[in-house]
């Protein structure tokens, strides 16, 4: 780390916060964090003695709304992030350097911090055709990001982009837009999926990190346990709606109006992991189906080829027929019902004229014995 | 060919001449052991429940009105399939134990001589008697080969992949930290997306209802019309043929 | 080529110096800009790329068309819900859907509040650091700051001490030796103007929007459920409302209204209390720097948004007008049809896409989308070392190249507020005569940079205004008894034509954005997007007129070209939107 770097504590003093203050503050965060007050000294160690840590935001492609929610988190508020937690030395969307100078700014860390910083990924490389369809700083984005990521402590993939491969992935996925750990493997990828994340999940990952000196507890797919961990549809308020059977059928029906469950017009609140429902969004204002849309499930895998959004069911892809399930298995049961039927009668015909012309044959060798 | 001899002697009490001339001579084999055939019917019951009750939990009914704490209608629903699954998990837990202390029938089901030729000789030979080709079927004392492809194939991998899929949606309700997360979690590693595991064990309940509208129609029709006994045998476990020719 | 003059009246001249900016930064997107200086350091020539493609406009086809609106606002989240509310519009046209009242409204609502945050965090966040010198803030005393505040604005946060803070702050971290993202900027340029006091205060308010655009999206996030990438519907708005039934809370009722009404008035103190008085104090200081105009004194184009009557898209119920201005005669304005063929076209003889004849345009419901990334003879470098200078005489971009009736057009607030003047719309030309007053410049200085600038400060205080009456509306309709906000008679595809095909447009905040949708059997057949920096930014055609970046970089002299700071200032000014211009 470069020396004259100012910590954390230097940061919250300067801010005219007192040192009592300071320790009520690790206090607080240890609790929230769930770990209760014996926690707080090492959090407060941590942030006394800590210069800000590198963290190089890299865009592939994507839709830049991972930045754009990470710059609404409200708790810490992101200037706050970005002057004291974090030293946020390369993101192309907010930083003030351009072209070159840009540019070198990259080489720099690499190499003064190499192991030291954070790679934050926000989008995806193309691999198609050697990575042309994203080519900033005139050559492949893969290439700079095998590169950044090769001297990095850890890798984090912002957004379902980077963690998933997200709508540029989508069938047919025209330029081969491929997640971030399909191609660092060398290093740890941090999966905070979402289309985009929420901003004060985001902000939480990048504080834990800071503050416990290690990367959070991860899912089997990657994902932080303390926001992945349980679907929307578990945390949901309108389960109790669901569990009743009471259901939004039409959209500002009886049951919209009410608050009804949004199962039938094709919530994936059942079958996705986020934080959605307890966190909620923008300082808790609200979350999709607090406003009356389903989930569409925009922080799992392939989503996008899960939908129609309106529908419970999804489209099966890998079949040459459109459908969903019960269309499929519905025609394939009608099928095998009306061949059942078809055959039952060709089997008694068969077994009728069978039984005749047995009886003929047995009557040719009864004449036969008896004549 | 020859008609089959009289049966000599009927011991019925009612028997009349008529009758013994119309009696053949036929042999009776135990093959279902008890709990073989406890385990069908429950299990019969048990996917017929699974099925009913998976559809609607993917197609519920219409709303009911009122207060949400005054209905539990998914919640019931969704109560008796996992009640039905376990039963059917559970079920298929004594089925294989049994194949292991079993008779050899108890077996049949969970094997599948693929590289046998004279095994796809009986499949061509079964399939032409449902094609009509051939005027009776051979006698069997388990499966017939055409019967066993099925049952294995569809059946046995099936009732796999279901009680797999199942178990791991159940496990999401269950949470991470649940035995049912640990043991089949795995699965999300084949399809991260839990929705396709619904789309997938969707579509395994229309294979099931397929495998069943068959399975039905092909023990009635063989009850009919085949050399041997079928549904009977599955209630009391016993073989019967019809006749004691050995084509 | 070393000279050459173009169509659209420009010359263009690639023998001196090549100077690259890649990346561009501070914008959406991966944008890369290529220009040629004469022995003056003046830009000759003008090359601009987008380096990035996604192909929405494939993965589209085959879906469920109520779905496109999911797809499409994945385009940008920055102009979040622009995309998504110009594909609705799209499938309904398409499908002949009518909208309820309330829907209408509420989705004014959301492309106003839209406007007024993602304006606001363009010249704050993304542009202001062009004309801001945070280093020179350090120098500042924090008293003259604190008077220089009061002066311009009332806005309570501007005592010496709060500045002095904010100074002091600033410094620590600057001398912590970690910049973060103020790291290797031009700092102490020469062509930076403002005196400490103003940097300072810039800087203030820079930290200042920067907590407070947070809060405008809640507007989203009440009536779509999050920000950015709220939900949105074919037929109307998801959100129910309920005003004082069963089941009234978690709907929109008081509580949500309120919080939405008391944004509104937050908004509405910030931008006129902070961002235009910083506008006007940053402008007066630049007054002179008269570069960038390209193509706004001449052509420019708008598809109009806002229609204050449902359903209703003709000029007398947009609040943005639609029309067309065409070689600098404000007197007439064109009429826009989007689904004329004769009038918008895309080419591709400059772009990484190939036609069956690249000669000709195409109208978007004929549109082709089919990638072709091949580089000309001169290319410098290539990309798997490094691209070191393209080749602007063959294809060189992501963006194929719109045009209308076969001109390169202007789009965004500078091109909305010039028709909006040339229409003689109060609400546009009050403000802009005000503005120019003000500051003291004639009416020629709108085709500049500037211009550029300004126009979007006042639009923004514009569409915060407009947000008002839209919130005054619906309150006005929910107290006539109406709450509905959906119309599902056509929800199911079985009730669609067998085919059928629509157009759809909004004002994005970048300009005029037009979504082209063919239906059927149920299923998107094809689907085209022309995009407002997609106009912007656009390449050549293969007539070789230049687009609205290109164009505004000529004739711009650099202070030092290994410090291009000129040309991130005109190009900001457009706000460059790069994952919109190409999907
Ligand atoms: C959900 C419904 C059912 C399922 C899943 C099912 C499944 C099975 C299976 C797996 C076997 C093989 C048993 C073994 O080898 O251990 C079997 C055998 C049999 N089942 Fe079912 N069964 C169902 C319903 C029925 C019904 C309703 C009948 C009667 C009409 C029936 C009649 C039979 C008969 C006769 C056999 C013996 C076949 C033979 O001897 O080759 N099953 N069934
Ligand atoms: C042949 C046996 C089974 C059939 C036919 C069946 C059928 C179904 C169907 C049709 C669904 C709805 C899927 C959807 O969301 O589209 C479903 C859901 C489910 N099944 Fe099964 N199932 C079977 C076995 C099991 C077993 C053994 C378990 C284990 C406990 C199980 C647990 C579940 C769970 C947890 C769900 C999801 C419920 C929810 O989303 O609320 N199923 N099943
Ligand atoms: N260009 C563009 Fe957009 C806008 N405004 C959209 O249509 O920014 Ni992302
Ligand atoms: S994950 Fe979604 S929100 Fe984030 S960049 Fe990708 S498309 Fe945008
Ligand atoms: S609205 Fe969605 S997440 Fe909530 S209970 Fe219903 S299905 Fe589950
Ligand atoms: S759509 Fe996304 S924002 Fe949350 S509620 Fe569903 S995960
Ligand atoms: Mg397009």
């Amino acid at each position: 780390m470069s020396t004259g770097s100012e910590t954390f504590y230097d940061v919250i003093r300067r801010h005219g916060i007192s040192r009592r203050s300071f320790l009520a503050f690790c206090g607080l965060t240890a609790t929230s964090l769930g770990l209760g007050p014996a926690f707080a000294p090492r959090i407060a160690q941590a942030m006394e003695t800590k210069p800000r840590i590198p963290v190089i935001w890299l865009h592939g492609l994507e839709c830049t709304c991972c930045t754009e929610s990470f710059i609404r988190s409200a708790h810490p508020l992101v200037k706050d992030v970005v002057l004291s937690m974090i030293s946020l030395d390369y993101d192309d969307t907010i930083m003030a350097a351009a072209g070159h100078q840009a540019e070198e700014i990259l080489d720099e860390i690499r190499q003064t911090h190499k192991g030291n910083y954070i790679l934050a990924v926000e989008g995806n490389p193309p691999l198609k055709d050697g990575g042309i369809h994203c080519l900033p700083g005139g050559r492949p984005f893969v290439d700079r990001l095998k590169e950044m990521a090769s001297d990095s402590q850890a890798v984090i993939a912002w957004g379902s982009c980077a963690s998933w491969g997200c709508v540029q992935a989508a069938k047919p996925n025209p330029t081969q837009a491929t997640p971030v750990d399909k191609v660092v493997t060398d290093k740890p990828v941090i999966k905070v999926p979402g289309c985009p994340p929420i901003a004060e999940v985001m902000t939480a990952v990048v504080t834990y990190i800071l503050t416990f000196e290690r990367l959070p507890e991860l899912d089997r797919h990657g994902r932080p346990k303390m926001f992945y961990s349980q679907r929307i549809h578990d945390k949901c308020y309108r389960r109790p709606h669901f569990d009743a059977g009471q259901f939004v059928e039409e959209w500002d029906d009886e049951g919209a109006r009410k608050g009804y469950c949004l199962y039938k017009v094709g919530c994936k609140g059942p079958t996705t992991y986020n934080a959605c429902s307890t966190v909620r969004w923008n300082e808790g204002v609200s979350f999709p189906i607090q406003s009356g849309h389903g989930c569409i499930g925009c922080s799992e895998k392939d989503f996008w080829d899960n939908g129609p959004f309106y529908s419970r069911l999804s489209t099966v892809q890998p079949f040459p027929i459109e459908g969903n399930a019960d269309a499929i298995g519905g025609t394939v049961a009608a099928v095998a019902g009306g061949a059942v039927v078809a055959h039952a009668a060709a089997s008694v015909v068969k077994h009728a004229a069978d039984k005749r012309d047995m009886k003929n044959e047995r009557q040719a060798q009864a004449d036969k014995t008896n004549g | 060919m020859t008609p089959p001899p009289p049966g000599s002697d009927v011991h019925a009490a009612d028997a009349t001449a008529e009758d013994a001339s119309a009696s053949t001579e036929r042999t009776s084999i135990r093959v279902y052991e008890g709990p073989v055939r406890v385990w069908h019917w429950v299990t019969a019951l048990a996917i017929t429940t699974l099925a009913v009750t998976g559809y609607l939990i993917a197609s519920p009914l219409p709303s009911v009105g009122g207060e949400a704490s005054d209905w539990y209608v998914m919640g019931y629903i969704r109560f008796i399939h996992f009640t039905a699954g376990y039963v059917l998990a559970i079920g298929w837990l004594v089925r294989i134990y049994w194949a292991f202390v079993g008779n050899h029938h108890s077996r049949q089901l969970f094997t599948f001589p693929f590289w046998r030729k004279d095994y796809w000789d009986g499949v061509v030979w079964e399939a032409s008697w449902y094609f009509f080709y051939r005027r009776w079927p051979k006698k069997y004392v388990g499966h017939n080969p055409l019967a066993q492809f099925v049952m294995f194939i569809v059946f046995t991998l099936g009732m796999f992949f279901m009680i797999i899929t199942g178990f791991a949606l159940y496990a999401e309700g269950a949470g991470l930290d649940s035995w049912q997360y640990a043991l089949f979690g795995w699965v999300f590693d084949i399809f991260p997306n839990s929705q396709s595991v619904h789309t997938w064990h969707h579509l395994g309940m229309w294979a099931f209802v397929c495998y069943i509208i068959l399975h039905i129609y092909a023990a009635v029709r063989e009850d009919i019309m085949s050399r041997q006994s079928m549904i009977s045998t599955m209630i009391s476990g016993e073989r019967m043929f019809k006749d004691n020719r050995d084509d | 080529m070393t000279t050459m003059s173009t169509p659209n009246g420009f010359s263009l001249d690639n023998s001196g110096r090549r100077v690259v900016v890649d990346p561009v930064t501070r914008i959406e997107g991966h944008l890369r800009l290529e220009v040629n200086v004469d022995d003056d350091n003046v830009i000759r020539n003008a090359v601009s790329t987008g380096t990035m493609w996604r192909g929405l406009e494939l993965i589209l086809k085959g879906r469920d068309p109520r779905d496109a609106w999911a797809f499409t606002q994945r385009i940008c989240g920055v102009c979040t819900g622009t995309h998504a509310l110009t594909s609705v519009r799209a499938v309904e046209d398409s499908l002949g859907i009518e909208i309820p009242k309330n829907a209408n409204h509420i989705r004014n609502i959301m492309q106003q509040t839209l406007y007024v945050q993602d304006h606001l965090v363009h010249f704050y966040h993304l542009h202001a650091l062009d004309w801001v010198d945070v280093v020179s803030a350090l120098n500042a005393d924090p008293k003259a700051t604190s008077s220089l505040a009061q002066s311009i604005s009332s806005w309570p946060m501007s005592s010496p001490g709060y500045f002095r803070d904010v100074q002091t702050r600033l410094k620590r971290f600057v001398e912590s030796g970690q910049l973060g993202p103020f790291r290797n900027a031009y700092w102490g340029h020469p062509a930076y103007r403002l005196p400490p006091e103003a940097n300072l205060m810039a800087v203030a308010h820079y930290l200042e929007a920067l907590d407070f655009q947070k809060e405008i999206v809640k507007i989203h996030t009440i009536f779509g459920g999050k920000n950015p990438h709220p939900n949105w519907l074919v037929g109307g708005v998801p959100c129910a409302i309920n005003l004082d039934g069963t089941g009234s809370v978690g709907a929109v009722n008081m509580e949500r209204l309120n919080m939405v009404s008391s944004i509104i008035d937050q908004s509405l103190a910030f931008i006129e209390q902070v961002y235009i008085p910083d506008l006007l104090a940053i402008a007066s200081f630049y007054k002179d720097w008269m570069h960038g105009g390209g193509l706004s004194s001449t052509n420019l184009l708008s598809y109009g948004d806002m229609p204050a009557l449902a359903n209703t898209h003709t000029n007398d119920s947009l609040m943005l007008p639609r029309g067309a201005i065409i070689g600098g005669d404000l007197s007439t304005v064109h009429e826009v049809d989007l689904k004329d063929p004769e009038q918008i076209q895309e080419f591709v003889s400059h772009s990484w896409y190939t036609y069956d004849d690249e000669s000709q345009g195409l109208h978007p419901f004929d549109g082709v989308t089919d990638p072709n990334f091949v580089l000309g003879p001169n290319t410098k470098g290539d990309p798997s070392t490094r691209i070191e200078a393209l080749d602007e005489a063959a294809k060189y971009s992501y963006l194929k190249a719109p045009r209308w009736r076969g001109h390169a057009m202007e789009v965004g607030p500078l091109a909305r507020f010039v028709i909006g003047y040339a229409m003689g719309r109060p609400d546009f030309k009050e403000p802009v005569d005000a503005t120019l007053r003000k500051l003291d410049v004639p009416i020629t200085a709108l085709f500049s940079t500037l211009g550029r600038t300004a126009a979007r400060g006042l639009e923004c205080q514009w569409a915060a205004h407009r947000l008002k009456e839209s919130f005054d509306a619906l309150m006005a309709n929910l107290k006539a008894g109406d709450l509905s906000t959906a119309n599902t008679d056509k929800w199911e595809p079985r009730q669609w034509a067998h085919s059928s095909r629509g157009a759809g447009f909004t004002e994005a905040p970048r300009g005029a954005l037009g979504h082209w949708v063919e239906i059927e059997a149920g299923k998107i057949k094809s689907y085209q997007c022309v995009v407002p920096t997609t106009w912007n930014g656009s390449p050549r055609d293969p007539a070789g007129n230049i687009g609205a970046y290109e164009a505004a970089l000529l004739d711009t002299p650099l202070h030092d070209p290994e410090k291009p700071l000129e040309i991130l200032r005109t190009i900001h000014s457009f706000d460059p939107c790069l994952a919109c211009s190409t999907h």
